[in-house]
């Protein structure tokens, strides 16, 4: 989390101290910024959400920001953190994706060779002490079963049955582990689905950088499914009884 | 942790270093056979990984790592290293977040090594006689000792994953811990 | 056909229309003009044994070597060019050092083969003269004699390496210009039951019998790999000049009397 931003105006790429002619800007600080993912398996599949804004800064500057991406046809991929690297990751993912198309055979990217993928080329970011400033999910069907798996610009990597980046971390990720973990037996694909816009409609009211625009995409043996941006009511009518922040 | 039926790594660390390092490690252990023709022995895999350590003595992985298995001879062994290939075969080590915790436990409670006294558990302690542990007293230790871990160490997670080498092959196991 | 067979001996990029690669071949020639080497295996250890030709009086022998320490637990014996087996060696030496000090523990005698080989077949890597690639295959034939030790048991190996990078491994083999009768000899004596002073004394008669020249300590080369009794490793140990006196005589190849005459 980059909280250095609160106090700040915005103000992307300060001066770099004593660059010299051979100096290299490289990303110390995420720009434009998408914040939480959520994901969570279900019965049959699994479900990531995230919602559609490229914050700079604390400004809310980009409302409809697609921070998910297709890779495919049993694999999605959200990504948190800074919008112009998921972007590159992005771009990665779909070279990928044409490299594979082009061989015109059956053979299909599955999510666990997305994830390694990725897992490899933030790993050698940071190694170049160049990360791409990101935590993403990987979510899809692996042979038949649910996967979703996590990895972040430091190349660390790992598959869980619920996972979430960002502020979604702290707030949603306990509601979310509850339901799955604590319950010991798959929830149904739209249990999975309405859970998902609960703890976002949570990180709405709690997460200054979240807006009630998202888009939830599942995987199932029936392919990829990528929602339209929707919104979310919301109700802030309790805001006035809270005190200590006027 | 991973492992072949005769050699096991534990390592602890930065997460994307121990993925990294043990893919390279399985790599290097898979073309040994091909190029070979026999698997990789315990003590050979020591000096590979103390050699990849120190391979990036300059940008080091931030691993900390227990490597153990069978020697030539069939008997156990067990090899700790620094994250810059500085290493030794012991008869038991604690390594990570509570290693200053449990190697004095072990320095203790283990009775591995009998024949050489000052070198082995019981230390500094009289009156004990030395023998070599049994396979079910390693086992309660290793728990008695993750339990502690559990109990002091904030790192320490909700469970602890066992592996057992022995000539007849691999176990595995997990052991609950507290979970808060 | 417009080309006549003799044009493909030059390249070593183009099989003949038999299948042929003429310039492997004619290097296997040039060892066939090489001095005798004998490995002999047991349950022991292995025996190698090389013929050396003094040309001339003045010559040193001592300066002209034949059998090589690759590690302590492996020796390799040549025939052919000298300046090619050297190379060879080279390699043999680094990678045996290598696997060393990345593995601890000593490199098996096959994989040293292996690594030779691989060497010895990149002849035909390069058709244009780049630098570093080769223009020839490598004129030497190499014998790897050597112990793998597995625990507490011992495996005494002999390999046979050739131009064209195979290598295959022998109960007993002789290579170099009296090679056919040598193997002849060594197939009609060999027993798997020998011991290593029966290799010695097997190594030695066969020498004897296909030398030119009368066998002496002087013109011949011995060596062993077998394991030592205070360490319990196995040794490479090459024979002294006195040594050699001693197995020609022990073992009855030439007379004390004319072992010293030779002198």
């Amino acid at each position: 989390m980059s909280t250095g931003w609160m106090s700040q105006t915005a103000q992307p790429r300060a001066p770099q101290p004593q660059a010299g002619e051979d100096a290299r800007t490289r990303t110390m600080r995420p720009i434009v910024t998408g914040t939480s993912v959520l994901g969570i398996k279900f019965d049959g599949g699994v479900a990531i959400a995230a919602d559609t804004l490229g914050s700079y800064g604390s400004l809310a500057r980009f409302r409809e920001i697609s921070r998910m991406c297709k890779v495919g046809n049993q694999t999605v991929v959200g990504g948190g953190g800074d919008v112009a690297d998921f972007h590159m990751i992005r771009d990665l993912l779909n070279t990928l994706e044409i490299e594979n198309r082009e061989y015109e055979d059956e053979h299909d990217i599955k999510p666990q060779a997305v994830h390694t993928y990725l897992t490899r080329v933030l790993y050698n970011r940071r190694s170049q002490m160049n990360p791409l400033w990101n935590t993403v999910l990987v979510a899809g069907m692996q042979d038949g079963e649910p996967y979703l798996g996590y990895t972040d610009k430091l190349g660390v990597a790992y598959q869980e049955s619920t996972l979430a980046c960002g502020y979604g971390a702290y707030i949603a990720l306990g509601p979310l582990l509850r339901e799955v973990a604590d319950k010991g037996e798959p929830i149904t694909k739209d249990a999975a689905v309405a859970l998902l816009q609960k703890c976002l409609k949570v990180l709405w009211y709690r997460d200054a950088r979240s807006l009630n625009r998202f888009e939830i995409a599942t995987v199932t043996a029936e392919g990829v499914d990528i929602s339209a941006p929707q919104s979310s009511e919301s109700d802030w009518g309790i805001a006035s009884m809270v005190r200590g922040y006027e | 942790m991973s492992s072949t039926d005769k050699t096991v790594l534990a390592s602890a660390g930065f997460h994307g270093d121990v993925l990294t390092l043990v893919k390279r490690i399985g790599v290097r252990m898979q073309n040994y056979e091909y190029q070979h023709r026999k698997p990789m022995s315990t003590p050979a895999c020591a000096q590979m990984l103390a050699t990849m350590l120190y391979g990036k003595r300059f940008f080091p992985y931030y691993t900390y790592n227990i490597l153990a298995g069978l020697d030539a001879d069939g008997k156990g062994c067990v090899f700790s290293y620094d994250p810059v290939g500085s290493y030794e075969r012991e008869h038991y080590r604690a390594a990570g977040t509570a290693s200053a915790l449990l190697q004095p436990f072990l320095d203790n409670q283990a009775r591995a090594l009998a024949r050489i006294p000052d070198y082995i558990g019981r230390k500094n302690q009289q009156g004990v006689v030395f023998e070599p542990i049994s396979k079910e007293r390693a086992m309660t230790i290793i728990k008695d000792v993750f339990t502690s871990a559990a109990e002091r160490d904030i790192y320490t997670g909700d469970a602890v994953d066992i592996r057992i080498v022995t000539k007849d092959g691999l176990e595995e196991h997990r052991f609950p811990l507290r979970c808060d | 056909m417009f080309m006549t067979r003799s044009e493909y001996d030059r390249g070593v990029n183009t099989f003949s229309p038999e299948g042929r690669i003429f310039q492997v071949e004619y290097a296997n020639e040039a060892i066939k003009l090489g001095a005798t080497a004998i490995g002999i295996q047991t349950n022991e250890g292995v025996i190698i044994a090389v013929e050396k030709r003094v040309t001339s009086p003045l010559m040193e022998p001592e300066s002209v070597p034949k059998i090589f320490e690759i590690d302590a637990h492996l020796a390799c014996a040549m025939s052919g060019l000298n300046a090619d087996a050297r190379t060879l060696i080279e390699r043999a030496r680094v990678e045996a050092q290598n696997y060393w000090f990345t593995y601890n523990e000593p490199m098996s005698v096959e994989s040293v083969t292996q690594s030779v080989c691989n060497l010895a077949m990149q002849f035909g890597e390069g058709s244009d003269r780049e630098s570093g690639s080769m223009s020839r295959p490598f004129g030497v034939a190499l014998l790897f004699a050597g112990i793998d030790k597995e625990g507490s048991s011992i495996k005494p190996q002999l390999f046979h390496a050739d131009p064209s990078g195979t290598f295959v491994s022998y109960l007993a083999k002789a290579i170099g210009s009296g090679s056919e009768g040598a193997q002849t000899a060594l197939q009609d004596a060999y027993d798997k039951a020998m011991s290593l002073a029966d290799a010695e004394k097997l190594a030695l008669q066969t020498l004897k019998q296909v030398m030119e020249e009368q066998i002496t300590a002087k013109n011949i080369e011995v060596a062993t790999v077998k394991v030592n009794e205070e360490t319990n490793m196995p040794q490479f140990k090459k024979y002294t000049h006195e040594e050699r006196e001693e197995a020609l005589t022990r073992n009855g190849v030439t007379t004390a009397q004319a072992a010293t005459a030779s002198e």
